[in-house]
């Protein structure tokens, strides 16, 4: 096993530490055996609301498995297996609302795509983006489903907008954190 | 042609429930579904379903049963369905029924969007 760091020497730290409203955290490599071990536990936190829980664990999979695809900081797992990203990933709660939040290092020119594309996803009335969804679905290749499914699914799942965030790091790198928020008592 | 059975396991809970029977023609996928790269998962049985529908040429059931899917996955559903579609329009006898949780509104609008997507009619069964 062999992790790329991408050269980010003193990345810049997030902020979930700094609140009081945190249900869980974690940073590291998004092996899917974590991933699955994350979601029972949000599954159990979540557990008083049925709707609502399905709704996290839904788009927590496909937010972690977006990090896990496509970060710029990853495990190389060799054989042939493919490689595993690094991200960091938490959730906090509220009276009114739970936040699920990602965050992982990005090309900049990636990073000028993803904020396009969460653009176009909270401008597209839900309609239009379910028929977006069918096309990219039908449209991909096998082993190529890109992220971009995951954002929609996101929207359409939450009823909220997407919250993101770009935080440059260096001329070829940033970080890009991606927020959804789910609102409680069935209020969408 | 052989049965095809993968039985859940608790440690690996992204991987589904499989059973496909040659006697009767029934496959069923319950569970989750939300491993990486879902198309290695679902190749042997998508293989298997074309192949049944080549030597067998007999009715084909599909029992959905999943409480949860991700995006890859989707995909190869989606793939199933395409397999199922041709089959059905070379007069081969399908059906697909979907059994979902009536305190899931998404996935009602996800398998209508499969429904359409498909173009195929299925059953939607609350279980």
């Amino acid at each position: 096993m062999h992790l790329k760091r991408n050269h980010i020497s003193n990345p810049t730290p997030s902020e979930y530490r700094d609140t009081d409203s945190l249900l869980f955290a974690y940073e590291g490599p998004f092996f899917i055996d974590m991933l699955t071990m994350l979601g029972k536990h949000l599954k159990t936190l979540t557990s008083k609301d049925t709707s609502i829980q399905k709704k996290l664990f839904r788009v927590y999979i496909e937010l972690t498995q977006n990090v896990s695809n496509y970060s710029e900081q990853y495990v190389q797992n060799g054989n042939n297996e493919k490689n595993t990203g690094i991200g960091e990933v938490w959730v906090k709660e509220d009276k009114n609302q739970y936040h699920l939040t990602t965050r992982n290092l990005v090309q900049q020119k990636d990073a000028n795509i993803l904020s396009q594309r969460c653009e176009i996803i909270n401008n597209t009335d839900f309609r239009e983006l379910r028929d977006l969804k069918r096309e990219l679905r039908k449209s991909s290749t096998d082993q190529k489903l890109g992220a971009r499914i995951g954002l929609v699914q996101a929207r359409l799942i939450s009823n909220t907008p997407l919250h993101y965030t770009i935080l440059e790091e260096n001329r070829d790198y940033s970080y890009f954190k991606l927020t959804v928020k789910f609102n409680k008592n069935g209020e969408h | 042609m052989e049965n095809i059975e993968i039985n859940r396991n608790l440690a690996t809970p992204y991987f589904p429930s499989i059973k496909f029977e040659v006697s009767t023609g029934v496959c069923e996928i319950s569970g989750e579904s939300y491993m990486e790269e879902a198309y290695k998962f679902y190749l042997p049985l998508i293989n298997w379903i074309k192949k049944f529908a080549e030597e067998e040429k007999r009715k084909i059931t599909l029992n959905i049963k999943l409480i949860y899917f991700n995006t890859s996955t989707s995909k190869c559903l989606l793939d199933i369905f395409e397999i199922l579609k041709k089959y059905q329009e070379a007069n081969g006898a399908i059906e697909v029924n979907w059994y979902y949780d009536k305190d899931d509104p998404d996935m009602v609008e996800e398998i209508n969007d499969f429904e359409n997507e498909a173009e195929l009619s299925f059953n939607i069964i609350e279980f």
